[in-house]
């Protein structure tokens, strides 16, 4: 938890404020897309490249840059792949066309093979550059010195475990469980699933009744959990989503039968509905990447950079290449993470770069 | 009583109507004859709703009216029975007969079933039909389904008080023989009640049904006759503006087949279809086949291009013994087809002229496997120049080309594909007179240049003028055979006699 | 001319011994009696074989909560859909409808990201957004002559849009328990949602059997032309369709809200499919004028089973979307109308 560590450059902005102004005004969001013009001793501009901004993990990541920009009083432009990796790259190889290359980029790739010409760029316009989650294995920060500072993921396989151990603790190491994995292809759902296995060869006396997938979608965690709960009735001792969505689904398909808060769940994302659960007592615990913190934190190395406050080449490969420590949120912390996190957004020291870093990334 | 004053219609620069004027008289049936492109179509339109016309008033018992569309038409007491296909197969009789009328049968904002049926069936007892209402229309034969429509026309007569007037557009022309017998004595009993026009090619018939005839030539009405005092040959020489005389069908140009047999059927039969027959085909030769719709020519002649494969007999081609399966065997084996509807089947009409020429046989378009445009376009227009089609070059695309041109197109296809029997399935039907003629002149060229041809046609008299040889079907089977050399023409009345 | 319906005038030939006109050969009628009846065999054989795998298939709350809660919604969504594809169109704006739908149902009750707290006028007022939703696909369809395909499409991205805009990507809760109650409430023993379902379904009859709309519904997918010419209001009943295919996506919109609780952009993702999917698989066809909302109801109970199945007999997810394919094509391929035309596009 970053909270009340640095209170000097942070802000407050309210995120339900910002929902109620978005709801009656209906056009709130898209906000950013200034026109600027390239001008070589104009101040930096900060580029966020992203997703989308129709799902909430995205839409927190742009809060965070914003929160960011706002704190070191710089413009701040955010892109939008629309999941179309030829325009996530044309798009910011137009951005630093237009800036001169006087900008600094934090990109969550839209595929893998996009991060390549992404950096090429960015290394040719002497442009610093923050990539996440998404690059070849055979992409290296320290081959692009001194541009390509750092390339960040979390590890799927110790938050999949994770939560299964929490899990596992609340069913009182016994009895079955059920599970829903996402898009079967995906990556993120591979490793999750993986480390769920893991924690399970632990636990002789837990058993995995079904594993199904539901796409990452809560309507189909519903539809699949209500038919478990004719097939399994009271076996089902708890529910392992491998994200919130599925979770909220599949709490949702308990409480019409009455089970909410009775057979625990858990999940990974940390979306608003879970935290809540997890206060209700209903989830037992959900695991987050904090995007907030994410949307900010590549932009500021990316800042610091440029103004020489360190130099990318001299730093140690662990914090060229590395897995960030995620937030974990249960009953202990919850209270404090609605506070801090949820009525109003962290405080975080956006100097304090290497903070996170928890693993090196293993590649196989 | 139901007038037309001066009515006109353009498009664009054709003048499709011009000052047409004709009266229809309380139980009356007024026979409406005219030539493809005549105005017949575009008169039924205007007087069903679904066309206003651009000049000239509509009266109905001396009071003008404006016939904005179908509905409004029906209120006036006009109804049309279409020719085929008017009727939604996918609904009930009784569904389709009160189509768009359904207030009278509405209880609480809802249908009720059960009225409707009762009331569908009376209106089917009006024609004499006797069939569930609660039947799908798709699940009835053509005929009843023409029954349907005529009692859906009726339906109207309980809905205005202006005179009824019911459009017949060729309705006998998917009709077999009883049938029209018995549509007709329908007619007739009905007259009471309603006025008909009635559109036909057939002259006999449109003689037989009729009270008064109008013929309509170019756009215009050019003659009104009371059907007793006329004959059929007096009627077709006012729809063609001239005597039929032997040159209409280029009869100076039919020369004598030559010796050599190239298409044979001994016994050919297709059950269900035609039986039993037989005939030998020469080079340079036309042969006629005649006979009502259910006379089994159609299906001979589909039979001849492999879309309805024999069930015994022999076919012979080039002396060889052939069994078509499909059309593709039939076009190896040197044959050709030319449908009736050109831009459905025979032409696809949104590529270039050149395209449709080789597209039968591509592979004399090709060079290494892949399409050589020269070559294709040398093909093209040495057959642009031969058959004379009108057309600024081989690239234009067929849609802008008219209707006789369209017809040349596709035979210069099967003449590129080297196809030495053409079968002509009603070759000049939607044709102008102007374009007929130049199918005409085509037909004898092919058959001066050793082409063997099947023709079926839309008149007896274009099968007597064009063939050397005509078979006359019945029943589905061949009822006898004629040699109609040039000059020695035989006479329709000595057809008919084997047709019906 | 002055007879009324229930009093006919003879025909000139009725009773007389003139010969009757025919129907077609009677093989025809068992052939389209069977293609009809297709679905409903596929849904009673699907039933049998589950059952008889897995007895607990037809225990009371896999019934209410596996099957009939499941079907709830896309069966609401079906109806609207029904209408649409009988009229050989596509409305492809189901998912846009549906995530302004809910939205509007989160923002304006109780909810956890504002203080509205307005209560059932969140669902009145997204029934009335969808239904202007689905008038806006019949508008641009009809008024402007752009294929549904086309028109629908744009109001789904327009729909999609609108929800990012208003909700930014985040997700907000509904914490209104009335509204909530409409997932949950027990009415002899079914939740609240099968109830709406099935009176959305009796409703979406009554329309297709009893009323003008219905008819001419049909008579449009059988030929639009000839429904013109018979003095069919084509344009008007088009944009009606459209628009009550909207309101449908609302009611459905609303349960959906209920039922998961929040409301975010992604929530309708693969509903379109899915429901397209069960209105064919029903037999309803995708040119138009056959099939109807009975067919429809069948087709999302196939559906449903299906993916009940799929879990009670624990299939593993790897082969779930080749037996549902598998499956769907089987109950297309009984049910299509062979013989109608000779090439299927």
């Amino acid at each position: 938890m970053d909270s009340g560590r640095n209170n000097s450059r942070s802000d407050q902005i309210s995120r339900r404020h910002l929902l109620r102004s978005a709801a009656v005004l209906g056009a709130g969001a898209f906000v950013g897309g200034a026109p600027l013009t390239a001008r070589a001793a104009a101040p930096p501009t900060l580029v966020t490249s992203i997703r989308s901004l129709s799902n909430p993990y995205h839409a927190v990541w742009k809060i965070g840059a914003e929160a960011f920009a706002k704190s070191v009083g710089l413009q701040h432009v955010t892109l939008v792949t629309e999941a179309n990796s030829e325009k996530g790259i044309s798009d910011i190889r137009a951005m630093i066309a237009k800036t001169g290359g006087d900008m600094v980029l934090n990109v969550d790739p839209n595929n893998t093979p996009d991060a390549r010409p992404i950096v090429e760029a960015c290394h040719k316009a002497k442009v610093y550059v923050v990539t996440w989650w998404n690059k070849p294995a055979d992409l290296h920060p320290w081959d692009f010195n001194p541009y390509y500072i750092s390339h960040i993921e979390f590890d799927g396989v110790t938050n999949g475990g994770y939560i299964t151990e929490e899990l596992f603790k609340a069913m009182g190491d016994d009895g079955g469980f059920v599970a829903l994995g996402g898009m079967i292809s995906d990556s993120a759902a591979i490793d999750r699933r993986k480390g769920m296995m893991d924690a399970l060869k632990k636990h002789p006396k837990v058993q995995l009744l079904d594993f199904q997938t539901a796409d990452w979608q809560s309507q189909k965690a519903f539809d699949v959990t209500s038919s478990w709960l004719t097939r399994f009735g009271d076996k089902i001792k708890g529910v392992w989503a491998a994200n919130d969505d599925m979770g909220v689904g599949a709490l949702e398909a308990l409480r019409a039968q009455g089970l909410a808060g009775k057979v625990p769940v858990v999940g990974i994302d940390g979306i608003k509905a879970a935290v809540e659960a997890v206060k209700a007592g209903e989830f037992v615990c959900t695991v987050t990447s904090d995007p907030y913190w994410q949307g900010g934190i590549g932009l500021s190395m990316a800042l610091e950079a440029l103004q020489g406050k360190f130099d990318p080449a001299k730093e140690p490969k662990i914090h060229r290449e590395f897995n960030a420590r995620t937030v974990k949120i249960t009953r202990d912390n919850v209270e404090e993470y609605i506070k801090t996190q949820v009525d109003s957004h962290p405080t975080i020291d956006w100097t304090d770069l290497w903070s996170r870093v928890a693993s090196p990334i293993v590649y196989g | 009583m139901l007038e037309l004053d001066k009515i006109s219609k353009s498009f664009g620069a054709v003048r499709a109507l011009r000052d047409v004027s004709l009266e229809v008289r309380p139980h009356e049936v007024v026979g409406l004859i005219g030539e493809n492109g005549a105005g017949k179509s575009t008169l039924m339109r205007i007087l069903s709703g679904s066309m206003r016309p651009d000049a000239g008033a509509i009266l109905i018992d001396g009071r003008q009216v404006v016939l904005r569309d179908p509905k409004r038409a029906n209120e006036y007491g006009i109804a049309m029975v279409f020719q085929e296909q008017s009727l939604l197969l996918n609904m009930s009789v009784a569904e389709n007969i009160f189509l768009a009328q359904e207030k009278p049968f509405m209880r609480l904002g809802a249908i009720d079933r059960r009225r409707m049926i009762e009331a569908a069936r009376a209106c089917l007892a009006k024609v004499g039909l006797d069939v569930d209402p609660a039947m799908k229309a798709g699940e009835l034969d053509f005929a009843a389904r023409q029954m349907v429509e005529l009692a859906k026309a009726l339906a109207l007569e309980d809905r205005t008080d202006a005179p009824l007037t019911i459009l017949f557009d060729e309705p006998t022309s998917i009709l077999e023989a009883k049938d029209v017998a018995m549509l007709f004595e329908r007619m007739r009993a009905l007259k009471s009640r309603a006025s008909f026009i009635f559109v036909s090619h057939r002259l006999e018939e449109v003689l037989e049904i009729s009270d008064r005839v109008y013929v309509m030539k170019d756009g215009e009405v050019v003659a009104e006759r009371l059907a007793a005092g006329v004959s059929a040959p007096d009627l077709h020489a006012m729809m063609v503006g001239r005597e039929v005389k032997g040159e209409y069908y280029r009869e100076a140009r039919q020369s004598p087949p030559r010796a050599d047999v190239v298409l044979e059927a001994r016994g050919l039969s297709v059950a269900g279809a035609f039986r039993d027959v037989s005939f030998a085909l020469r080079r340079g030769e036309v042969l006629g086949v005649a006979g009502v719709i259910g006379s089994g020519r159609e299906e001979l002649t589909r039979t001849l291009f492999g879309f309805l494969p024999q069930t015994s007999g022999t076919l012979l081609i080039d002396g060889r013994e052939t069994v078509l399966k499909t059309p593709t065997q039939a076009v190896a084996a040197g044959i050709g087809y030319i449908p009736r509807e050109r831009r459905i089947e025979g032409l696809v009409t949104d590529i270039s002229i050149a395209a449709n020429v080789t597209l039968a046989r591509l592979d004399l378009a090709m060079r290494h496997g892949f399409i050589d445009h020269k070559r294709e376009k040398s093909i093209a227009e040495y057959w642009i120049n031969r058959l004379r089609i009108k057309t600024p070059s081989a690239a234009q695309l067929c849609r802008n080309l008219s209707g006789g041109n369209q017809q040349k197109v596709v035979l210069a296809r099967w003449m590129a594909a080297r196809s030495h029997i053409l079968i002509l399935d009603h070759p000049t039907r939607g044709l102008d007179v102007g374009a007929k003629e130049e199918v005409y002149d085509l037909i004898r060229d092919l058959s001066a240049a050793g082409a063997a041809i099947v023709l079926t046609s839309d008149t007896l008299e274009e099968t007597i003028g064009l063939c050397h040889t005509i078979l006359v079907m019945r029943d589905g089977a061949v009822t006898a055979r004629f040699d109609a050399p040039a000059r020695a023409k035989p006479k329709q009345v000595a057809l008919l006699e084997h047709m019906v | 001319m002055t007879s009324t319906w229930l009093s006919p005038r003879a025909g000139p030939a009725a009773g007389s011994a003139a010969p009757k006109w025919r129907a077609l050969a009677p093989s025809r009628f068992g052939a389209i009696g069977l293609a009809e009846l297709a679905p409903l065999l596929v849904l009673v054989g699907l039933c049998v074989a589950l059952g008889l795998l897995n007895p607990s298939f037809f225990s009371f709350r896999n019934l209410v909560w596996g099957v009939a809660n499941s079907a709830a919604i896309p069966l609401i969504l079906a109806m609207g859909a029904t209408f649409i594809i009988l009229m050989g169109s596509i409305d492809l704006s189901i998912e846009g409808a549906l995530s302004v739908g809910t939205m509007i149902v989160a923002l304006l009750c109780a909810n956890d990201s504002n203080a509205n707290n307005f209560g059932w006028w969140g669902p009145l007022l997204a029934l009335i957004a969808c239904t202007a939703l689905g008038l806006a696909n019949g508008l641009v369809h009809v008024v402007l002559r752009i294929p549904s395909f086309m028109a629908t499409l744009g109001v789904w991205f327009v729909g999609l849009g609108i929800g990012t805009v208003a909700l930014g990507g985040s997700e907000i809760r509904v914490l209104d328990r009335t509204i909530r109650s409409i997932a949950f409430e027990r009415v002899l023993a079914f939740p609240l949602a099968v109830w709406i379902a099935a009176a959305m379904f009796f409703f979406a009859l009554f329309l297709e059997r009893k009323t003008r709309f219905g008819r001419y519904i049909y008579a449009i997918g059988g030929g639009e032309d000839i429904a013109a010419l018979s003095g069919v209001p084509v344009k008007r009943t088009r944009i009606l369709a459209f628009a009550l295919a909207g309101f449908f996506n609302g009611v459905a919109a609303v349960l959906a809200a209920a039922q998961l609780g929040q409301a975010n952009t992604t929530i309708a993702n693969g509903r379109l499919f899915m429901t397209v999917t069960a209105v064919v698989v029903g037999g309803t066809s995708l040119s138009g004028g056959w099939g109807g909302i009975a067919n429809s109801l069948i087709g999302v109970l196939i559906v449903a089973v299906l993916a009940n199945g799929m879990v009670l007999l624990g299939i593993s997810p790897y082969v779930h979307e080749t037996v549902q394919g598998l499956m769907i094509i089987a109950a297309v391929a009984l049910s299509v109308r062979r013989g109608r035309s000779l090439i299927v596009k």
